[in-house]
């Protein structure tokens, strides 16, 4: 006989309570490893879905204005492409899709795909099923696409056409398969279409060019493609242009749009001096009017510039001949300019400036130059003044015969010219302050350097690493691996704590023998290595059991985060993805928790005497004890909830720490009293059935320990969960998003006019200006690294609407922390409490950088409607973002009776921008749905943790009922019937489940009183009890079924002495 | 009285029917004290059970005071049980939760009246010397001392058949002889009917009528 015989034969003998632990040892093993799997799954899903859907992809080049289509031929694999977003319609129904990916393709996707299929020709589009199934079309169905109109001239300056954004294209559904493709991560259906390239070119006006090429590197870096695009780009790629203007022999440096930015301005004159040219930097202005007196002339051109003829004074002002002519103005006169300015507030205002006549030049030589104007679409080529149509108003009347006359004669000549310093003030924007450069004499070279100068990247033709970043991005903005380890937390602890209860019992049945074998010699660190050997050979078996129990548990997360949990990820598209190293490291780490439980449990024997043992009796502990380790508790957890209260603490840890101590306190209070004596005296049978609660006090306590930690997680939960209504819309009703920009202010009676919005009583709108970007809201599961970016207007940061959580500075509106000039360049902005915390992964204070720019938390929203974006202060946003345009973020206030009517009115009136309105508490609802989803999914693995606790207490009594069997044998043959054995069992485990239940339950309210005085939320009183009911009636049906199984056992058999 | 007729009892085994009591007859009166004894294996309990009402006879009857329990539904049979006999068990079967008042107070609890108990009970404490011991729970007593409290308890409704079933089995001499003597003390004090079954040749001795159960029948002690 050796130790090893015993080992084996005590893992036979006692196979039912070792098949107990084993199994709790498996479960705690499924649990773990199944977490981990889900969050492997989740990952991979979001992975496969980037590869699948970015086909051969690996890297785009970009730019949000269009360059040459031949700029593709320069790579190796390369597709040239349109990508824009759009609006699709299906004209019957009327049924209109926001927000479409729309692909202009030719034959050159599908073999840079390697798909078969045909591309789309003439009229037709390939939908996306999802598409397909959103519009209700079919093959051969007619619909519509509104696009926005490229334009190259900045739509927010005087000359950008803003009432004709968008261009409108009609095509008809082929039923070719479209093998889904996006460029953009995202975890729910592909919504988009592919177009004829050539038509969709033609369209918007740009044949030949492309704004996207996607590009395959075979898994390379970008740094080869960023070298073969500056080696074989060209100006124009850029929108730039060199002209030679052989008359006034020099280069002219323009752009498209009219205007050049400080930065390709310093460049460009940069390279000038490098190659020892000189650069004459211009501005051309339109007056509306030149007035000297009371005469004036309309609409005139007006250059600023450093050198002569703009006079050197900085309120000086040159005028022609002609225009002195007609002003009859003489040097020293004052001469005032009136000009259109567009504003970032979305007004056309009229403003004046007042020059002093410096001198009056002849209409000769540099001042009859009509190349400083830049060319404006619809004014310029005009053959007269009253054909001009530009995208402001004009007032035909004012012009008379002689100004046709000097059009016709000296067509963009400016009649006026002021110094260059003072034409930027006036006249500079955010897109530049230069119309254009002149390099002096023009060279060759000039071309080749600038080129060579110029930052592809910084002109917006760039390169992104599509196929790294989605990669990247599919790791999720929540570690659902990490997410489910704290859902199944309670059931993991729960399956934990029945591993040790087990194995507990199974020590306790083996009390005698234990006593038996100390009395024999063995010492006692000799039978705990004996008994954790045994659990060492029950736990690697259910370790192995509990990696197929964990391939189960995470199929059916899945299945679950696929079908009743769906809100919360918003797709059908996850699956499980089996990982050995989760499986592993679930196995392992279960475990090694298991035997920790079990050496926990055997660390109690040690104190315990071999004669106690053989008459079986367990050392109780003193109640003293527990009421120190309960008061010391207690009193850590009041300190805890006040440093809560007073906002001294975080929340959550105040909520996990208190919670956490005052179960601790609670238990070894109800230790201490169930170790004590002080009883009510038996008097009938449920009283006698409550003192069996004492019997065994440690098993007792587990059981109310199991009970009343899952009832704490399930009540604390249910109290955080989100109603719909919530200040968290800031009071307006409705919220709405365009696909195309407002350029106008719709809350002013001109923008509505341009806008073509009706009259409408009571509704205001408040226009945010809207970087696209990546959701950063509990909607997306990809990583957000670029979130989306908002700037409300100065006038709503005054009104402090919206409730904040937290803010760096104390300060009655946290809102106008966006306006603070910090010392250091960083950004300030403010965020949404959840997506801070959960999908940027940040702290209040906490700085990020996004496109090289440094940004700073400065606030937290309180569960608002802006948990997608963060927001910055337009100012901010106007001078990091010049290039977006307009207003594509709404919010309105209506009267709310009138909501539905207005939506109606005022979807209709600015179809053509994509316009969609939503109700802002729908908005919330979503992300409450998502929010309420995840604690539903925690409360319902935490309810199985309560199930699982349930089955303990089951066992338990099972075990107590079967130990006490001669008891009960004996009280029937005093006379006592089933019933009043079934009462006295019902009693003792009605009484260990109210235990349980009241602790959890008045912890988790005590606990989370200061999070939810701070952050709202409340208890649903009706569910939460039915619940409670729920649990307690399975409790009692799990007693009512251990005493009739050991009743239907004969109890004369347990009578029997011999 | 309790009236034994023609009581046989056979199990159903494998091998076939196995009879352990056949044919067995006994009458007994208020007052009687009967030792049985036997080998193991004999019957012994089987009998005891038997009398006790806690098991069925295959064939016979039994009646005490008048009445066959086979004939009673359950419940009137655990109220029989509970007003009629009181049981002493090799193994105390007392609760370890309960102190030896309660203990003793147990069978009471689904007694259908309800007087004077909780003074009877300290009385027959007092008589079994464990005064100073009420509210002490069965681990904090000794092995006698425990069947004490599980003589008082089986006295404490005044049963009028007490069965014990080697009561001092896991007794040293000086404690088996401590009950034996409380035994017939109080069978006396209280006039039951007292059938013992045991291997003690000595507790039995101290009985003035003695049976041997050998072969599925009862014997005259000695014949």
């Amino acid at each position: 006989m050796r130790t090893s015989t015993l080992l084996a034969r005590n893992l036979t003998w006692y196979w039912r309570t070792n098949l107990a632990v084993l199994l709790g040892v498996s479960t705690a093993v499924g649990v773990l490893g199944g977490a981990l799997l889900v969050g492997d799954s989740v990952r991979s899903s979001l992975r496969d879905l980037v590869l699948e859907r970015l086909g051969n992809t690996d890297l785009v080049i970009s730019r949000k204005g269009f360059f040459r289509e031949e700029l593709a031929s320069a790579f190796g694999s390369a597709c040239p492409m349109i990508a824009i977003d759009g609006v699709v319609a299906q004209e019957p129904s009327g049924r209109r899709a926001r927000g479409i990916e729309i692909y202009g393709v030719d034959e050159r996707f599908w073999r840079f795909q390697a798909q078969p299929g045909e591309p789309p020709r003439d009229q037709q589009a390939l939908l996306s099923a999802a598409l397909e199934r959103e519009l209700g079309v079919k093959a051969g169905d007619s619909i519509l696409i509104r696009v926005e109109k490229p334009s190259a001239i900045p739509l927010e300056s005087l000359h950008g056409r803003k009432e004709d954004v968008g261009k409108t294209i009609r095509l008809r559904v082929t039923g070719a398969a479209f093998h889904e493709f996006s460029l953009e991560p995202k975890q729910g259906d592909v919504r988009a279409m592919l177009v004829p390239l050539a038509r969709l070119q033609r369209y918007l006006d740009q044949q030949g060019k492309v704004n996207t090429i996607l590009l395959a590197n075979r898994g390379a870096s970008s740094g080869p493609i960023e070298r073969t695009l500056k080696d074989h780009y060209t100006l124009e790629d850029l929108g730039l242009r060199l002209r030679l203007l052989e008359k006034q022999r020099c280069l002219s440096l323009e752009t498209d749009s009219t205007l050049i930015s400080d930065d390709l301005a310093g460049t460009a004159a940069a390279t000038a001096k490098s190659l020892g040219l000189g650069a004459e930097p211009v501005l051309t202005y339109l007056a509306n009017s030149i007035r000297v007196g009371g005469r004036e002339i309309p609409y005139s051109v007006v250059t600023a510039l450093d050198s002569p003829p703009a006079p050197a004074e900085a309120d000086g002002i040159t005028l022609n001949q002609w225009a002195a002519r007609e002003l009859r103005a003489k040097p020293g006169d004052a001469v005032s300019l009136d000009y259109y300015v567009w504003k970032s507030d979305g007004r056309l205002h009229t403003d004046s400036a007042q020059f002093r006549l410096a001198r009056v030049v002849p209409l000769k030589g540099t001042a009859a130059d009509q190349e400083f104007a830049p060319k404006y679409p619809g004014i310029t080529e005009s053959e007269s003044l009253h054909d001009w149509d530009p995208p402001f108003p004009l007032d035909l009347s004012r012009i008379r015969p002689i100004d046709e006359q000097y059009w016709k004669q000296y067509r963009t000549t400016p009649k006026a010219f002021v110094p260059l310093a003072r034409g930027q003030q006036l006249w500079g924007t955010r897109f530049g302050r230069l119309t254009s450069i002149r390099i002096f004499p023009p060279s060759e070279a000039y071309g080749k350097e600038l080129r060579a100068a110029v930052d592809p990247a910084k002109m917006g033709l760039t390169v992104f690493a599509v196929r790294a970043r989605g990669l990247e991005a599919a790791r999720g903005a929540t570690d659902f691996g990490e997410y489910f380890i704290y859902f199944s937390f309670f059931l993991m602890v729960s399956a934990l704590l029945l591993t040790g209860l087990f194995f507990k019992l199974g020590v306790e049945q083996r009390m005698h023998e234990i006593g038996v074998l100390r009395a024999l010699g063995f010492s006692m660190p000799r039978l705990r290595a004996i008994f954790l050997l045994e659990g060492a050979f029950l736990a690697a078996p259910g370790a192995v059991l509990g990696m197929g129990a964990a391939l189960a548990y995470g199929g059916l997360i899945m299945l679950g985060l696929r079908t009743w949990w769906i809100d919360a990820v918003g797709t059908r598209l996850l699956s499980l993805h089996a990982s050995i190293a989760s499986l592993a490291v679930g196995a392992a780490a279960g475990m090694v928790t298991a035997l920790g439980s079990i050496a926990w449990t055997l660390r109690g024997l040690h104190p315990v005497t071999p004669r106690s043992l053989l008459a079986g009796v367990e050392r109780r502990k003193p109640g003293r004890r527990s009421l120190l380790v309960g008061t010391i508790t207690a009193l850590m957890a009041v300190a805890l909830l006040a440093a809560a209260l007073a906002r001294k603490l975080d929340q959550t840890a105040g909520f996990f720490g208190a919670g956490t101590l005052l179960l601790i306190a609670a238990l070894s209070f109800e230790s201490a009293w169930l170790n004590s004596r002080s009883w009510a005296p038996v008097g009938g049978q449920i009283t006698l059935g409550l003192r069996s609660a004492t019997y065994r006090p440690g098993r007792s306590i587990l059981c109310v320990t199991l009970i009343a930690s899952a009832t704490f997680l399930i009540v604390s939960l249910d109290a955080f969960r989100r109603q719909g209504t919530s200040t968290g819309t800031g009071g307006f009703p409705l919220m709405a998003e365009s696909v195309l920009p407002l350029i106008h202010d719709p809350d002013t009676a001109i923008g509505r006019e341009a806008l073509n919005i009706p009259p409408l009583e009571g509704v205001k709108f408040v226009p945010f200006r809207l970087r696209p970007g990546d959701d950063a809201s509990c909607l997306n599961l990809y990583q957000p690294r670029n979130p989306r970016i908002l700037a409300p207007p100065a006038a709503f940061l005054g009104s402090a609407r919206f409730p904040f959580q937290d803010s760096v500075a104390r300060t009655a509106n946290p809102w106008l922390l966006l306006e603070s000039e910090p010392s250091d360049p960083v950004i300030p902005a403010i965020a949404d409490a959840n997506s801070m915390t959960y999908a940027l992964h940040l702290k209040l204070g906490e700085e990020f950088v996004l496109d090289q720019t440094r940004f700073r938390i400065v606030a937290a929203l309180r569960d608002s409607l802006f948990q997608g974006e963060l927001l910055i202060s337009e100012k901010n946003f106007l001078r990091l973002f010049p290039d977006v345009e307009g207003y594509r973020f709404f919010l309105l206030d209506v009267p709310p009776a009138r909501a539905q009517e207005l939506t109606g009115v005022l979807e209709a009136a600015l179809a053509d921008y994509g316009f969609g309105i939503q109700p802002t508490e729908a908005r919330l609802a979503g992300f409450h749905k998502v929010e309420n989803t995840y604690l539903s999914t925690f409360r319902n693995l935490g309810a199985l943790g309560l199930v699982l606790g349930t089955v303990g207490l089951g066992a338990v009594l099972l075990r107590n009922v079967l130990e006490r069997r001669r008891e009960l044998a004996l009280l029937r043959a005093v006379g006592y019937l089933p019933r009043h054995l079934a009462a006295m069992v019902l009693a003792e485990n009605v009484l260990l489940l109210l235990l349980g239940l009241t602790t959890g339950t008045l912890c988790a309210l005590l606990a989370i009183a200061p999070a939810v005085s701070l952050r709202g939320g409340h208890l649903p009183a009706v569910s939460l009890s039915l619940l409670l009911v729920a649990v307690l009636v399975t409790g009692v049906a799990a007693s009512l079924a251990a005493t009739a199984s050991a009743l239907r056992s004969p109890l004369l058999e347990a009578l029997r002495s011999e | 009285m309790l009236e034994v007729s023609n009581v046989s009892k056979v199990y159903p085994t494998p091998r076939g029917p196995l009879t352990v009591l056949s044919g067995i007859s006994l009458s007994l009166k208020r007052g009687d004290a009967v030792a049985i004894m036997g080998p193991s294996g004999a019957g012994k309990s089987t009998l005891l059970y038997i009398l006790g009402a806690l098991e069925q006879p295959t064939a016979g009857t039994v009646t005490l005071d008048g009445r066959n329990p086979a004939q009673l539904a359950e419940k009137q049979l655990a109220a029989f049980r509970n007003q009629l006999i009181g049981f002493i068990f090799q193994d105390h079967c007392l609760l370890p939760q309960c102190s030896v008042l309660e203990n003793v107070l147990i069978p009471t609890l689904v007694a259908n009246d309800h007087a004077g108990y909780p003074a009877r009970a300290r009385e027959l404490i007092q008589q079994v010397g464990l005064t100073d011991r009420l509210d002490h729970r069965p681990a904090e007593l000794s092995g006698g001392e425990k069947q004490r409290v599980a003589l008082a308890r089986a006295l404490i409704r005044k049963p009028l058949l007490l069965l014990c079933d080697e009561p001092t089995g896991n007794l040293d001499q000086a404690s088996a002889d401590v009950v034996a003597s409380l035994l017939l003390e109080l069978h006396q004090r209280q006039e039951t009917i007292l059938v013992v079954v045991t291997h003690n040749a000595e507790l039995a001795s101290r009985f003035p009528v003695r049976y041997e159960l050998s072969h599925a029948n009862l014997h005259p002690a000695g014949t």
